[in-house]
């Protein structure tokens, strides 16, 4: 990712969910004959734009060897093109009075550009121009596996509980390629050739395998014939492109493990494996959670925060994946508690959900949580665009943005307790804490 | 066939998937959208609050946000206290407990939360009228409930200890204790203290003082109309009685007289957390804001195509990001620029900060890069008024600010009317490249000796994770006293060789900045008179006498005068061969105060108060016993005079050192000598004539 932001949700909670009652995103939808996907949802109240690529490509994609690929591939896509000098992308864009962005995830690596309205045929121009003949040179190549070390130094090493997320995915998956974290490996970075980068483009920067979302103060038709004029040139690529086949084998019982580290206060991580996004388990996961941590009077919070006063903050999501991922608990262990107290308590919550249906005031309390957080979630251009490019690259449907809330108001208490017995078990459960390092004698 | 057939056949092949197109320039934008700013309404109610409506259908969500305006209280050993009352304001009412108010804020779906200068709400219109009570009811009538105040106090305190990893938590501390000062509320860092002693009455009294509606301004955004919006205001909110808030006033950190490197070690980091910074004395709403906007935004203030994150990351490779603020402030705004740097290059990184920042002051902009950082902000501002928040952002600041009614609405125009002039002009101003501090946490085995070459004085203070400062130095040998250590000193220039010299002369360059170096003779007749002599070719540009009895300085166009004592303390001590055992004889508090670090090595430091108000340091390299650097710090100031001695060489049997490198306020003397003469014939005569 270019930008001082976190790579992936980890912390922040589940991603934008949508309510019925709500206004419906409208949009158009169409494929170039290369096999672009192109998406434009039209909203004229404010004169921006948002100009966004999503290609289907993550950390997932990558070779054992070769992790951090797609996350360090997504920075020198800004060095420049055939037609576009180092460095130009930024000045092209921010000169024209717009932001710009990318940032990469296990799954797929996302570009946009923010502008004001008539400079969308720009924004086109350059991701044509990143699509068709990205320019990749040794002294960007040099450069960026510097910023790229810098960026894992900052959001990884020196950052407190910064090992969580790589440290957790690495126990949760031994097979599947989510056990590496996007950053991946610098020892990996140093290791690619000048022709691995050009055969990870060649593979995965072509149009069949992208989405080219707009949205903003356009007019659909004009638009149109101007992703025509931009896109038709550029050759559908020929490779076949990989994606893990694996599934993560079931294991056969509990993972505990103790990282050491230099952060004060211990830290208790949970993961269980649950089925991939879109599925009905899923939703159902997703809504248990949102009963354990959404907000101050639930379930988690109330029990190791207020009552038992044992954590400084807990959470619980769904680590939304494309295959099958993770469901998450964590909790901050106060001065002094043992980390065991608040697993205890959290495996007690757990189990509660497990014995004892929700009853429906409860269960409505998280459905109207659920419901104000997919209002918010289109409150911009910008987040519109990701969206559609979202449903239309995980599931086919960029509909979604105006159905996928029905799937979690469809979860009833039965699912509730049905995924709590059968997603969360001990034998499948990975228990981590983070420690701080004893001092040496 | 013919040309013109191949055309044609070329169109209709490639017609059928797009017309050529010209991908070697970018296309030109259409016409610039007109920009407009949403409406707002503003309402003052009778007890002095005043209300701000934005309206805004759509989402059908509503959000209640109060912030309260006043210059916030230094709370001393109390620090925290307001953090806490505004934490703590939904922790229970007369009539609700937290679990009570929790459950209520969860079940609509809301969002509510408070804090020490406002609270806010906000949920679906469906639900705002709740919401909104609920809001009044924690604002209103909270009761900090004791059991509260002590769950809080007991998260905090963990908190507290998790500081200690934290580059960025530390970093604050340090930067608002040093910009703003320990006194200032700004500057203010919570301990472990601080927190234990805050009671519940200190909670009680800050709400009650500064939670009036006269300071007040509740900004209502979305799905609603003014005139609802109001009502609404007036229902929950009219009866709030209103009373004086508590007024202060006290003084801001001065400037630091030079650049002042400041440290807090995090053993192990694998980066540094740096900053430069210093405060700004300019408010929102100046006539200079827009000019300092533009400033900022051409350094660091956010774009990839900033100089800051062009040099630093897209050049040099040092860090993620680099950027700078500007923040503009109604008390003590603050200037900042700052990266996250990998160690090694940390001093490098601070070199290219320091340049930049110089650079922006020191040089005007070219037209065509301020035009696109124009450009930028034009974008960024129109972006912003997607959000209606932003709206309501604006009118509040036009009340609280006391702006011109149309600020926003002329943004733009003024934004355009920036020029290269403008941008220098301002940066002259408001900037502080050569007074300012240099902040680093990270790890200082590996980092701090480093950037000692960027401090005024030549040493690098140190500080724990909250802004206070730590003792510098390892515990010295049992048994070793000061006599010792001078001693060893003169031992290994030659003892008595060194001694009991009759006179020496040193002759040399002087370096006093990039262009500007002389040739330097220095000669003591000991027990008679110093001299100093500076020449650039044939001109003489200072010639110095100091005696027991007079001093005087002549000056090239200056002509010659008397030299004040205080300025000759030190060139009179220079007139006893062995001046360090007659000063710490003199000194009734002479001490090895420990064992510190200078450039890499171990150094025994000894310190003494001269006379009244004059203190020294003086470092000894521990192996070789030769002093390796000695600071003054003059009275009632806080530049030192720091003089680093460097590479002793032999001379006839005595040691001297052959560079000598004189720091203060940020300039530096470099002194190398060629030749070096003990017992040299030196001319008694301008010691006498007067």
């Amino acid at each position: 990712m270019r930008s001082i932001l976190p790579v992936s949700g980890l912390l922040l909670g589940v991603p934008g969910l949508l309510w019925a009652q709500t206004p419906k995103v409208s949009y158009v939808e169409f494929d170039l004959a290369n096999g672009l996907h192109v998406i434009l949802h039209e909203d004229h109240s404010t004169p921006i734009v948002a100009v966004t690529v999503m290609y289907h490509v993550g950390s997932k994609n990558e070779s054992p060897e070769r992790t951090g690929m797609a996350h360090f591939f997504e920075h020198l896509l800004f060095e420049g093109s055939e037609h576009i000098g180092r460095g130009e992308f930024d000045s092209y864009v921010e000169g024209a009075g717009g932001a710009l962005n990318a940032n990469t995830t296990q799954d797929r690596t996302f570009y946009y550009e923010l502008l004001p309205s008539n400079q969308l045929e720009l924004g086109l121009w350059l991701e044509s121009e990143r699509m068709l003949h990205a320019k990749i040179e040794p002294i960007g190549i040099e450069t960026q596996r510097e910023v790229v070390k810098e960026e894992k130094r900052q959001r990884y090493d020196n950052q407190p509980y910064g090992m969580l997320l790589p440290k957790t995915m690495e126990h949760a998956y031994r097979e599947h390629p989510y056990r590496w974290t996007p950053i991946g490996s610098m020892d990996h970075l140093n290791a690619a050739s000048f022709e691995e980068f050009m055969e990870f483009y060649r593979t995965f920067y072509v149009p069949n395998n992208a989405v080219l979302s707009i949205a903003g103060d356009l007019d659909p038709a004009k638009t149109r014939k101007l992703i025509e004029k931009y896109f038709n040139d550029i050759p559908r690529g020929t490779r076949p492109i990989p994606r893990p086949e694996l599934r993560e084998p079931k294991r056969s019982g509990e993972i505990r493990e103790t990282v050491y580290g230099k952060d004060a206060l211990p830290m208790v991580v949970q993961a269980y494996p649950i089925p991939e996004q879109g599925s009905d388990d899923f939703y159902a996961v997703a809504v248990l959670n949102q009963l354990l941590s959404g907000g101050e009077s639930s379930r988690l919070n109330k029990r190791v925060v207020d009552t038992d006063q044992t954590a400084l903050y807990c959470g619980a999501f769904n680590f939304s994946l494309e295959d099958p991922g993770l469901t998450l608990a964590y909790a901050l262990v106060n001065m002094g508690v043992e980390p065991k107290t608040v697993e205890t308590a959290i495996n007690e919550e757990v189990a509660r959900l497990q014995t004892t249906p929700v009853d429906e005031r409860e269960l409505q309390k998280v459905k109207n949580q659920i419901e104000t957080e997919f209002v918010t979630a289109n409150s911009s251009v910008a987040g519109i665009a990701e969206s559609l490019a979202n449903y239309h690259m995980y599931f086919g449907n960029a509909a979604l943005i105006n159905t996928e809330v029905d799937r979690y108001l469809a979860v009833t208490p039965a699912d509730i307790q049905r995924v709590a017995k059968t997603y969360y078990t001990q034998d499948q459960r990975v228990t981590l804490y983070f420690l701080q390092q004893p001092a040496q004698p | 066939m013919k040309p013109v057939s191949l055309l044609l056949l070329a169109c209709a092949w490639s017609g059928v998937l797009s017309a050529q197109i010209d991908r070697s320039r970018a296309p030109q934008p259409g016409p610039a959208p007109e920009i407009t700013i949403g409406k707002s309404h503003v309402e003052k109610l009778e007890n002095g609050l005043t209300v701000i409506v934005v309206e805004d259908h759509s989402l059908p969500q509503v959000s209640w946000s109060l912030s309260l305006d006043f210059v916030p209280m230094p709370e001393g050993p109390k620090a925290g206290a307001s953090r806490m009352a505004g934490e703590l304001l939904r922790a229970g009412t007369r009539t609700r407990s937290k679990a009570e108010l929790d459950e209520a804020v969860d079940f609509i779906g809301a969002r509510l939360s408070t804090s020490a200068s406002g609270a806010f709400a906000s949920s679906l219109t469906k639900h705002s009228a709740t919401a909104l009570s609920l809001l009044a009811e924690v604002v209103l009538t909270p009761t900090f409930p004791e059991a509260e105040l002590e769950k809080l106090r007991a998260q905090n305190l963990s908190g507290l200890k998790a500081l200690a990893t934290d580059p960025g938590g530390i970093s604050g501390n340090l930067r608002g204790r040093l910009v703003h000062g320990a006194s200032h509320a700004y500057g203010e860092v919570e301990t472990e203290a601080t927190v234990k002693a805050i009671a519940r009455e200190d909670l009680q009294m800050y709400h009650a003082g500064f939670f009036r509606p006269s300071v007040a301004y509740l900004v209502v955004v979305g799905d609603i109309t003014p005139a609802a919006g109001v009502a609404a205001a007036k229902q929950h909110f009219g009866a709030w009685k209103d009373e004086t808030v508590p007024q202060f006033a006290f003084p801001v950190a001065a400037a630091p007289r030079g650049n002042r490197v400041c440290f807090a070690d995090i053993p192990g980091s694998v980066q540094s957390t740096l900053h430069l910074t210093h405060g700004l004395d300019i408010k929102p709403g100046h006539p200079d804001a827009i000019a300092c906007a533009v400033m900022n935004t051409l350094l660091g203030g956010g774009a990839f195509g900033s100089r800051l994150m062009q040099n630093l990351r897209e050049d040099k490779a040092f860090t993620y990001g680099a950027r700078s603020s500007f923040d503009l402030d109604p008390v003590h705004g603050t200037f900042d620029a700052f990266a996250n740097v990998r160690n090694e290059v940390t001093d490098s990184a601070v070199v290219e900060f320091l340049a930049e920042i110089r650079r922006v002051r020191d040089e005007k902009p070219s037209v065509e890069e301020l035009g696109a950082i124009l450009r930028y902000m034009n974008g960024g501002f129109a972006r912003s008024l997607e959000q209606p928040e932003t709206v309501a952002r604006f009118a509040l600041n036009i009340e609280r600010w006391d702006l011109p009614k149309d600020y926003y609405a002329t943004y733009l125009k003024k934004l355009a009317a920036i020029t290269p002039d403008d941008v220098q002009r301002v940066a002259k101003l408001y900037l502080r490249p050569e007074n300012l501090y240099i902040t680093c946490v990270g790890n200082r085995a590996e980092v701090a000796e480093k950037l000692v070459r960027f401090d005024a004085d030549g040493a690098v203070e140190y500080f724990d994770a909250f802004a206070a400062p730590v003792k510098d130095l390892a515990p010295a040998p049992a048994g070793l006293t000061v006599q010792e250590v001078i001693n060893t000193h003169y031992t290994a220039c030659g003892g008595t060789a060194a001694t009991q010299l009759k006179s020496l002369r040193w002759v040399g360059t002087a370096e006093f900045g990039p262009q500007s170096a002389g040739n330097y003779t220095r000669e003591v007749l000991f027990g008679k008179g110093h001299r100093i002599q500076l020449r650039a070719g044939d001109m003489t540009l200072l010639d110095q006498i100091v005696t027991p009895e007079f001093g005087s300085q002549t000056r090239k166009g200056a002509g010659t005068k008397a030299m004040e004592d205080s300025e000759m303390v030190p060139f009179r001590e220079a007139l006893a061969a062995n001046r360090l055992v007659a000063a710490a004889a003199a000194a009734t508090d002479a001490l090895v105060a420990g064992i510190g670090s200078f450039e890499g090595r171990d150094v025994h430091v000894v310190e003494w108060t001269d006379a009244p108000g004059f203190s020294r340091r003086l470092e000894f390299d521990a192996a070789t016993g030769f002093l390796v650097r000695e600071t003054r710090m003059p009275p009632g100031e806080d530049t030192a005079v720091v003089t680093v001695f460097r590479n002793y060489t032999k001379f006839g049997g005595v040691f001297v050192a052959t560079e000598e490198e004189t720091t203060t306020a940020g300039r530096t003397i470099t002194l190398r000598f060629t030749a070096v003469e003990p017992n040299a014939a030196v001319d008694s005569q301008p010691f006498t004539a007067r």
